[in-house]
């Protein structure tokens, strides 16, 4: 008895050892990820992303002259585990920074503990405004509600379309509420008019009387903001009743889905992204190329944004030249015109992305990249 | 002046499919005695009928309403012998659970089966008339001419034929329609088909009028068609038909004259308002039975 737990305490030794040994020629990056669960597609995204872009760090010599090494833990969708992962990673000194969690909840959950313990949360999707501005060590980079609004302004309704005035037909849901809400003060900044809003309901069909009331202002422009499968229909009940409006819209429509059940009525409409499969930049097309050969699927722009920040995080360890986790956070903080394959980055000072868009418009069918601020 | 002739055009547009919904749903209420939960499902099982028939099988616009008829009128007999026919004798609530739970297999059912994404509906007809600033689509005068036809053909089956007396009488009073002869069981089997039938047409109309068929699309729909033959007086047909139309009317002038936030407040006030004035609802029978 004695004995096997002698034997025991000398095989744990050895391992401890052995780790340590291990922790010493890699760098160790934790990745939370909803891995299984109701957001497991992301979560499987985020792991493949992030691997490949390790994997082609050490392809070309690692960092610091060692290895990278992920390590994977399942936070299944759930704040809860999210912290208890944030428990494990900050209790493990080996472990130089973390990427993660997709949902903005999660990340927020977790953000006290990466707070506490000085270490980098770096989130590839969360876009919730709180977040950034939850902590000195948490950083986001897919950007957050306030830059879409303006864009679609500025760049969308005022300099490609030339519109002078704008209609707006809202979902009304939280999401509707704040899309609208953001899109029509910068309206109000840029002197763009707005001749009307008016929400509809989310289980509603018919918008004939909710767009012959936007339609009796006559404006120039129609601002869709609704998800795709919504705005298709909106699309065609206004190319049915005869109103020859020029249509925008946010983010949510950019699918391939919109174009299948939209047909010829969502021709020309205008939207926005930072990652689109259509882009003809090479780095782009080859990570979707390389994802393509991981996954066996084509990647969305949330795999798009894992990528980069493992990249980012790199980028960041290299001029810190260090993998101590304070040396990382105030390196990460400075970065400057990152080039990723989702745009130039550069963090605010509370830590996320003033995000810069593609102008996408639809073309005989196509998505077709219009313009690119995002390089 | 325009802007509210088509906001009127295409209220009535959308009453009219409304008052199909809600002749199939006052047919089953009037022989079951009880408020059906499956409506909507069935609504759902029509359009799809119509979707495959139209994209699959390419037949034209008659064909798919007439697949949606069938399709609907067969569900409604699986319904009748699920739900009704165990418990002939059970208390009135035993059928409305009966009912609730086929309607959740059957919103359950078609998400696994036919996907969780909403279908594209391909257009039928395309053409439109001009009035001055008014647009009338041939498609809003198709469902106006359809739901003529349907209620003119129901007319004639309850006036002039021997089902069609029965199933008035067991609407009017089930014991004493099975004391002077009629067999009640076959008149509920019937009666139920077709009221399903019916939504599985107005099914069909909803997806081609609104280019979209999916898989919990019967929610709203059998809201609406209840809240149609309330107005219209729950149980009687013709009062079904004018209470769909209208409510179709109310939402899109409501829309027009306030905002389209106050869209169903605006309907659903006119409902209540009614309803205070005359409970039995705009037809109904003195007396009836509310809900």
């Amino acid at each position: 008895m004695k004995k096997t737990g002698f034997m025991l305490l000398a095989a744990l030794a050895l391992l401890a050892s052995g780790a340590v040994a291990f922790a010493a020629d890699t760098v160790r990056i934790g990745l939370s990820a909803p891995i299984t669960g109701n957001y497991a597609e992301y979560g499987e995204n985020f792991k493949y992303s992030v691997t490949m872009a390790a994997e082609k760090i050490n392809a070309a010599g690692g960092l610091l002259g060692k290895k990278v090494e992920i390590v994977v833990m399942d936070s299944k969708g759930d704040p809860k585990e999210a912290a208890l992962i944030a428990q494990k990673f900050v209790q493990d000194s080996s472990i130089a920074a973390e990427i993660g969690d997709f949902t903005s909840t999660a990340c927020l959950a977790a953000a006290p503990i990466y707070e506490r313990a000085k270490m980098v949360q770096l989130s590839p999707t969360a876009s919730h405004p709180d977040f950034a501005k939850s902590g000195e060590y948490m950083f986001g980079i897919v950007g957050t509600q306030d830059a879409e609004g303006p864009f679609n302004v500025k760049y969308i309704a005022q300099e490609y379309m030339a519109l002078k005035n704008v209609a707006v037909i809202y979902i009304n849901n939280d999401w509707g509420h704040v899309t609208k809400d953001r899109f029509v003060k910068a309206a109000e900044k840029f002197n763009l008019k707005v001749t009307g809003e008016q929400p509809f309901m989310e289980s509603e069909k018919d918008y004939a009387a909710i767009l012959n009331k936007l339609r009796q202002a006559n404006p120039d422009g129609l601002c869709v903001a609704a998800m795709y499968n919504e705005a298709s229909l909106i699309a065609r009940q206004i190319r049915k009743m005869g109103w020859n409006v020029k249509l925008l819209a946010p983010s949510s429509v950019f699918s391939a889905k919109l174009i299948e059940l939209g047909g010829e009525a969502v021709e020309g409409i205008v939207t926005n992204t930072f990652f689109a499969l259509e882009d003809k930049d090479p780095a782009v097309q080859g990570f979707i190329a390389e994802f393509e050969k991981v996954a066996g699927r084509k990647p969305n722009l949330h795999a798009a944004c894992a990528y980069d920040s493992m990249m980012m995080l790199a980028d960041a360890i290299k001029r810190a030249n260090s993998a101590d986790r304070t040396a990382i956070r105030n390196a990460l903080a400075e970065t400057k015109d990152f080039s990723g394959i989702t745009g130039k980055l550069t963090f605010t000072k509370v830590g996320d992305i003033e995000r810069k868009y593609k102008v996408m418009v639809v073309e005989k069918g196509q998505w077709v990249v219009k313009k690119d601020y995002t390089r | 002046m325009d802007y509210y002739v088509q906001t009127l055009v295409d209220g009535i547009a959308q009453g009219s499919i409304y008052a199909l919904m809600a002749i199939g749903f006052a047919m089953i209420m009037g022989i079951l005695g009880l408020v059906t939960f499956t409506h909507g499902e069935v609504i759902m099982v029509g359009a799809f009928a119509g979707f495959y028939a139209l994209t699959f099988l390419k037949t034209g616009i008659f064909i798919a309403l007439v697949a949606g008829f069938a399709a609907a009128w067969i569900l409604g007999l699986v319904i009748e012998l699920i739900c009704y026919r165990r418990w002939p004798k059970g208390p009135d609530e035993t059928w409305l659970i009966t009912t609730i739970g086929v309607s959740t297999v059957l919103k359950s059912g078609a998400q696994i089966v036919l996907g969780t994404e909403q279908q594209l509906v391909p257009d039928v007809y395309t053409g439109f008339w001009t009035f001055g600033g008014v647009r009338i689509l041939h498609i809003q005068v198709f469902m106006l001419a359809v739901l003529f036809l349907l209620s003119a053909a129901l007319w004639l089956f309850l006036k002039k034929t021997k089902t069609g007396l029965e199933l008035k009488a067991v609407s009017m009073d089930k014991t004493a329609a099975a004391l002077l002869g009629v067999d009640v069981r076959r008149i509920l089997v019937v009666g139920n088909a077709i009221g399903c039938a019916l939504c599985g047409v107005s099914g069909v109309l909803l997806g081609v009028y609104y280019n979209s068929v999916h898989a919990v699309m019967g929610g709203s729909a059998g809201l609406k068609s209840f809240a149609s033959a309330v107005l219209g007086g729950l149980t009687s047909i013709p009062g079904a038909a004018i209470g769909g139309v209208l409510l179709g009317i109310f939402e899109n002038v409501g829309v027009a004259i306030f905002s389209s936030g106050w869209r169903d407040v605006i309907a659903f006030l006119i409902l209540i308002a009614v309803l205070l004035v005359r409970p039995s609802g705009l037809l109904g029978r003195k007396g009836a039975e509310k809900v």
